[in-house]
């Protein structure tokens, strides 16, 4: 009565050894089973632990024995579970009804309608009118086989993926440098070098295993951030050089004339695996000291000591992410960084390399096998050998296999805009918040005849704006493999039951392809374990050759491979880890490296009197994933970020404007204007603003410019201006 | 060019967009077999592949956790010796911002939906040409002397002996809260769902075992870990109050986390929330608990004091009304109190913690107050119907019994009002033993007593306005003649006193540092601004206002229907302003006290 030590609540607590080398677990979520899948967020491919219980998930830790993360996952992964349960999943099609209300239909209705629709649209306007969006954040499988139907069954001349926006840059850096799309490093680099330059790249928040790997680093490594902003990773850093916005090229230009003149560079490895050296040389001869200096907006003595830095490194590798790809000369800018790579020889050897880190879970996937921009497996669309090779594989016609590769995203929302698309099929992503200038993208969306979303969630803010609504299974909700940022293949299982009608995508693509009468073109594609099969297949002779991977139980047994792996040589164990050129071959047909570089072009929108600041968006917290349809599902991440918008200013800008922290203040650019709430910090230098872009607001302000090589959105540079709206409180 | 010049160039020529036709009726027909397709995935999406690739036995780790070589190093080498204990030990500098801890301590725990023990702050600052942001990890720092503990009713925590960690008995507690408002660290969370508060517990169970505590084997940085601390060494750090910056001053109840860092932190570092203000929760039934039980109290002695001051037959006719209707608003307060307890079932309970709680000794107080008014109350009612007497048979001369039932009426009388007295001290260390500035012991005395006051005075019109309406004119004439004078005056005082006491807050607005107050001051008049001037509205209308008007017109005594209305009218009108303004003054009370956290985020 008056003591009580012991009782439901006090059990409700309680914990007990959950096996499986697990440790102590919640007593009442006692695992009977468990297996290893990879997380379904960012491109790290952490491998997580799901704990079942009577045949379902009931919980999650991250795994550890993983060679990516051995033990330990960031906020989202160990909450991937808990957003699965969401109450405004898509358990069932909706369709637009004529008074324009999303009302529930069955399965065969919304494939009827869909098909119906699409075809119509075809009819009138040309099979290259339907045109397809998906993503980075699906298996490899089920992006092959969305990629094979839509293109060969469907007729679509054009699809492209939310990938545009994260590492387009890279996958054309790459395939410009090294002849394919093909980072080239291992995780364990990051331990192994002397010298780490990160540029544009906050792993901290960003990658937050990556950085757990830097941490693990023993040889005391010199670490530069490069980065306008003070971020968690430059307060990391030995040393941050807060960059003037999208001079980075310049700088990287000065560096090589510097290490150039200096004579700090490797001519032998110029000279056996490198072309175009001297005409670089020569390009960069007018990037003086000064002006890389004045440029930046760094002093001469921060370059040199760059310079002097990674002359003084054995082991230097260069990391960057969307500080660099995100922008209008991203192409250029990320080849400037492998440039140095080449010139110094810091690359092929442990701790080295010019290495992009991939943003989204199976951007590498996407990259490989999507059937966009790339034929399925790295082909070329306009090589008749590929399309023959294609079309042998899979047993089709090779003359239903387009000549030429996609529109890009930008150049498909375009095509929207000129009447030329007008059908649309969305896939696992949401446009209508990503999108760069949100609200004329949202105009754009709204003049399609038909758009068709397929999502987890009924709420994301372009399923809202559906014609026709396909409820998706998630990320545990079924099977496949993604590919993570150093080209390990890694498998996810099905360990959770969809909500209602939910299906996964694969099964998804499969009824559309009966639906639309070409079911038969796509019978050897059983299921993801057989479309592996024919991933292998596809992946034959190409430098992301598979053909030595069993299957899904080999990736299992052996923590995930990294590509190539091609059959014959795996006949010993691969290593764990493995870097690409450690021989000095390149994929070029002369085996031999590009050096590739242009003039920085200025910035596209200066900041003006109108608008005098310099707008920077980017990721705001680790508990924070893109457009938040699954990480905002999760009441512990909410708990992790400010619930509203807000933007960051420096005590300069601030106190110009009258503004402290906690005000309400507007933030305007040309396009449009947010409400937002004031946080003043020095992490941001003056003449400079920042918001995450995570919040549905964000992109209203951005600029829709692209690079033109790679069409990825420039989201990090439009002039602003800043107004104080309403007092704290 | 860009997507925005082609807008530009082609919005005007673009035509409008056409409508789309209405989708039902599809012709398309449906492929054969197409419906055994649907059900066909539909099933295969209802089965978990479980069989398929679950890892078969733990035969695998028999070695015990797959992490322990993880976080080996994180862990204390011995157990705490005498005068030691474990505490958390946060490495500054590895703290990247993640907050995996926050997330891990959910799920390895088995937590509510959004519960988690652990939080992350921001510390910024430094020069234009260092900028410096600082992400703080915080949990329970398993305080030496934890205020939790020492303020808990019931019992429901102990400090373990050996290892010091402060453990919360969940089946003890009772719901009141009472610790979330002592802890400085925000470390105790309510649980609404079940009525009780839990806590960190320093995963002990793990400890025990030799785990590692969730929050410490999920930091990819190993910025946590658990060392043994030497008690007087946590002692003596206390006394330079570098915690970490932004945190409550560590001598309130000495925690023994440990914050290292090898950076010389810039002085300037402020939490992101150091300038947001946020209401704090309201907490209606202790609004309502404690201006009621102080309006109760309050009645009491007013009901003395006229005594003393109109002594005679008068006070003693009114008595029986007056002292029921004090008796109603504290049973009622008392009432509404237990409502506040996340397990009322369990009220009895408070009775354990006498020995240091001033919650426990509050409703010990106010339970002496409630059973001495109750009896008081009685009392008077049946010495006013002439009952004691004829009750004990006694046939003695009325002289003495009247004597003895006049003398046991005084010493109850007094007894009531001085242990409701008692009782409202109580309130204010109850508040005061939280160490808020705003609710500091001289000014919340201040507060509750004038509340007391107020209300008392008021509610004195209460009886007075039952007698009249009750048709006995002549004593309520006699009544308001001759007490009417004294409560308007003592109103007007005590209302005018208290407004002015409250409004001293204000002063803070033109501090130049943002001190606690200030930021209480912030609230009154920024997010909370309708709330007090609607405090200070009711305050000057119930208690100038109304009580100026009735002593203006010389306090009407009520003689005829109309006169009857117009009276009840007024003091209704004056009882229900004051009421509404303390109320409205306890919300503020609560709402607008800056409380003491470990740095937050934006």
């Amino acid at each position: 009565m008056l003591y009580q030590r012991d009782g439901h609540l006090t059990r409700d607590l309680l914990r007990a050894p959950g096996g499986f080398g697990l440790g102590q677990v919640p007593a009442r979520l006692k695992p009977d089973a468990t297996t290893d899948m990879v997380c379904g967020y960012c491109s790290t491919g952490c491998s997580l632990t799901v704990h079942l219980k009577d045949g379902e998930a009931v919980s999650l830790t991250p795994a550890a024995d993983y060679p990516v993360n051995r033990g330990v996952a960031c906020p989202k992964g160990w909450e991937a579970l808990s957003v699965l349960e969401a109450g405004d999943r898509a358990a069932e099609p909706l369709r637009r009804d004529a008074s324009g209300v999303q009302r529930p239909v069955a399965w065969d209705d919304a494939l009827r309608t869909m098909v119906e629709r699409f075809k119509a649209i075809q009819a009138q306007h040309g099979p290259e009118s339907v045109a397809f969006l998906s993503t980075g954040q699906m298996p490899t499988e089920e992006m092959a086989l969305l990629g094979a139907l839509a293109k060969f069954g469907m007729g679509m001349a054009h699809g492209d993926g939310n990938t545009r926006q994260c590492m387009a840059t890279s996958v054309v850096a790459y395939k410009q440098a090294f002849g394919f799309d093909a980072p080239p490093y291992t995780y364990r680099d990051l331990e192994e070098s002397d010298v780490l330059v990160f540029v544009g790249a906050n792993p901290c928040l960003a990658h937050p295993i990556l950085w757990e790997r830097v941490l693990r680093n023993r040889h005391d490594p010199a670490i530069v951030v490069i980065d306008p902003r003070v971020t968690e990773t430059a307060m990391q850093a030995t040393e941050h050089l807060p960059i003037r916005p999208k001079s980075d090229q310049a700088l990287f230009y000065g560096l090589a004339r510097l290490l150039i003149e200096r004579g700090w560079i490797d001519g032998a490895y110029i000279d056996a695996h490198t072309r175009g050296f001297d005409e670089y040389a020569a390009a960069v001869e007018p990037y003086t000291l000064e002006r890389a200096a004045e440029e930046t907006g760094l002093g001469a003595d921060a370059v040199e000591r760059l310079a002097e830095t990674i002359h003084g490194g054995r082991r230097v590798s260069f990391w960057w992410t969307m500080g660099v790809n995100q922008s209008y000369q991203g192409v250029r800018t990320a080849q400037s960084i492998i440039n140095l790579a080449l010139m110094t020889g810091n690359i092929g050897r442990p701790g080295t390399g010019a290495n992009s880190i991939t943003g989204q879970c199976n951007a590498m996937g996407s990259r490989l096998f999507s059937n966009t921009t790339n034929l399925l497996g790295g082909h070329d669309f306009a090589n008749p050998e590929h399309r023959e090779k294609v079309a042998r594989v899979l047993d089709i016609d090779p003359a239903v296999i387009p000549t030429e590769p996609s529109w890009a995203y930008n150049e498909i929302i375009e095509g929207i805009l000129r009447e030329r698309i007008k059908g649309l099929w969305v896939v696992c992503t949401n446009t209508a918040h990503s999108w760069i200038n949100q609200g004329q993208a949202r105009d754009i969306l709204g003049r399609l005849d038909c758009l068709v979303v397929q999502d987890m969630y009924a709420t994301t803010e372009t399923a809202r704006m559906a014609d026709l609504v396909l409820p998706a299974a998630g990320w545990g909700e079924k099977d496949g493999t993604f590919i993570n940022s150093e080209r390990r293949i890694g498998t996810i299982k099905r360990v959770a039951r969809a909500p209602g009608q939910a299906l996964a995508d694969f099964s998804i693509f499969k009824l559309v392809a009966e639906y639309w009468g070409c079911g038969e073109m796509f019978r050897q594609w059983q299921s993801p374990a057989s479309t592996f099969q024919i991933l292998k297949r596809l992946s034959v002779g190409q430098p992301c050759d598979i053909t030595g991977i069993d299957g899904y139980d080999m990736l299992d047994e052996r923590g995930g491979i990294q590509w190539p792996c091609p059959a014959g040589e795996s006949e010993a164990v691969p290593e764990t880890e493995r870097r690409l050129f450690e021989d000095g071959r390149y994929y070029h047909p002369d085996g031999r490296a590009r050096f590739l570089y242009e003039d920085p072009r200025p910035l596209p929108e200066p900041p003006s009197d109108r608008f005098p600041l310099l707008l920077l968006t980017g990721r705001g917290s680790a508990a924070q994933w893109h457009t938040q349809t699954r990480t905002a599902k999760s009441a512990v991440l909410r708990k992790l970020y400010p619930a509203q918008v807000y933007v960051e200013v420096n005590p300069a800008d601030a106190r110009a404007r009258g503004i402290v922290t906690s005000d309400a203040v507007q933030v305007e650019s040309r396009r449009g204007r947010i409400s937002a709430t004031a946080f003043v910090t020095r992490s941001v230098q003056p003449g400079q603003v920042f918001v995450p872009m995570h919040y549905e607001e964000t992109n209203r302000l951005t600029d829709a410019v692209f690079d033109p090589y790679s069409k990825q959105p420039s989201y990090k540079a439009c002039a602003v201006e800043l107004r104080r709206v309403a007092a704290v409180g | 060019m860009t997507v925005s010049e082609n807008v530009a160039l082609e919005s005007e020529a673009a035509p409008e967009p056409v409508p789309s036709p209405p989708v039902a009726g599809a012709t398309v027909a449906s492929p054969a077999g197409a419906s055994t397709l649907v059900d066909r995935y539909l099933k295969e999406q209802q089965v978990t592949a479980v069989a398929r690739f679950a890892q078969a036995h733990d035969a695998a780790h028999a070695g015990g956790p797959a992490l322990a070589g993880r976080y080996s190093a994180l862990m204390p080498a011995t157990p705490p010796a005498a005068g030691q204990q474990y505490a958390f030990d946060v490495d500054l500098d590895a703290c990247s911002g993640c907050k995996s801890c926050v997330a891990a301590c959910h799920s390895l725990n088995g937590l509510e939906e959004e519960e988690s023990w652990r939080d992350v702050g921001l510390l910024h600052g430094g020069s234009r040409s260092l900028p410096v942001v600082q992400h703080v990890t915080t949990a329970c720092h398993h305080c030496l002397d934890p205020a939790c503990m020492h303020a808990c009713p019931v019992e429901a925590y102990e400090k373990d002996p050996v290892t010091g960690i402060v453990k919360h008995l969940d089946d003890q507690c009772f719901g009141c809260q009472y610790c979330t408002l002592a802890c400085p660290y925000e470390a105790p969370k309510y649980s609404r769902s079940k009525g009780i508060v839990r806590k960190c517990d320093m995963c002990s169970d793990r400890l025990a075992e030799g785990e590692a505590p969730a929050c410490v084997q999920s930091c990819p940085n190993g910025a946590i870990a658990i060392r043994v601390v030497d008690v007087e060494q946590v002692v003596e750090e206390s006394e330079t109050h570098l915690f970490v910056p932004g945190a409550p001053e560590p001598a309130l109840t000495l925690p023994t986390t440990a914050y290292r860092t090898e950076r010389v932190l810039p002085r300037n570092m402020v939490p992101a929330d150091y300038h947001t203000v946020r209401p704090e929760q309201a907490h209606w039934s202790l609004i309502l608990m404690l201006a009621l039980t102080q309006l109760s109290v309050g009645a009491f002695l007013v009901e003395r004091l006229l005594e003393l001051l109109v002594p005679g037959a008068l006070t003693a006719s009114i008595r029986p009304v007056h002292s029921a209707s004090a008796l109603v608003f504290g049973l009622l307060a008392l009432g509404v109190s237990v409502l506040h307890l996340g397990r009322p079932r369990y009220a009895y309970r408070a009775v354990l913690g006498l020995r240091h709680s001033w919650l426990s000794r509050e409703i010990l107080a106010f339970g002496v107050f409630a059973g001495l008014a109750v009896i008081y109350a009685a009392w008077s009612w049946a010495a006013s119907a002439g009952w004691p007497g004829r009750l004990a048979g006694w046939e003695l001369t009325v002289a003495p019994v009247a004597a003895v039932e006049a003398g046991f009426g005084w010493w109850l009388g007094w007894g009531v009002a001085l242990s409701g007295a008692a009782g409202v001290l109580c309130s204010v260390m109850v508040y005061d033993y939280t160490k808020r500035d705003f609710w500091n012991g001289p000014a919340t005395a201040g507060r509750f007593f004038l509340t007391t006051a107020v209300l008392g005075l008021a509610a004195a019109w209460l009886p007075l306005s039952i007698v009249a309406a009750a048709g006995d004119e002549a004593l309520a004439g006699v009544a308001i003649d001759r007490y009417g004078p004294l409560l308007c005056r003592g109103l007007i005082v005590a209302t005018a006193v208290k407004l002015l006491f409250e409004a001293a807050v204000f002063r803070h607005l033109a501090s130049r540092s943002t001190t606690s107050l200030k930021r209480t001051a912030w609230l009154m008049t920024g997010a909370l601004s309708n709330v007090t001037m609607a405090r200070f509205a009711a305050g000057l209308l119930g208690g100038l206002a109304m009580p100026g008007l009735l002593l203006l017109s010389r306090v009407p005594a009520p003689s005829g229907q109309g006169q009857d209305l117009v009276f009840a009218v007024l003091v209704g009108m004056l009882f229900l302003a004051c009421l509404a303004g303390e109320l409205l003054e306890r919300y503020l009370f609560f709402a607008a006290v800056a409380s003491p956290r470990m740095p937050g985020t934006l």
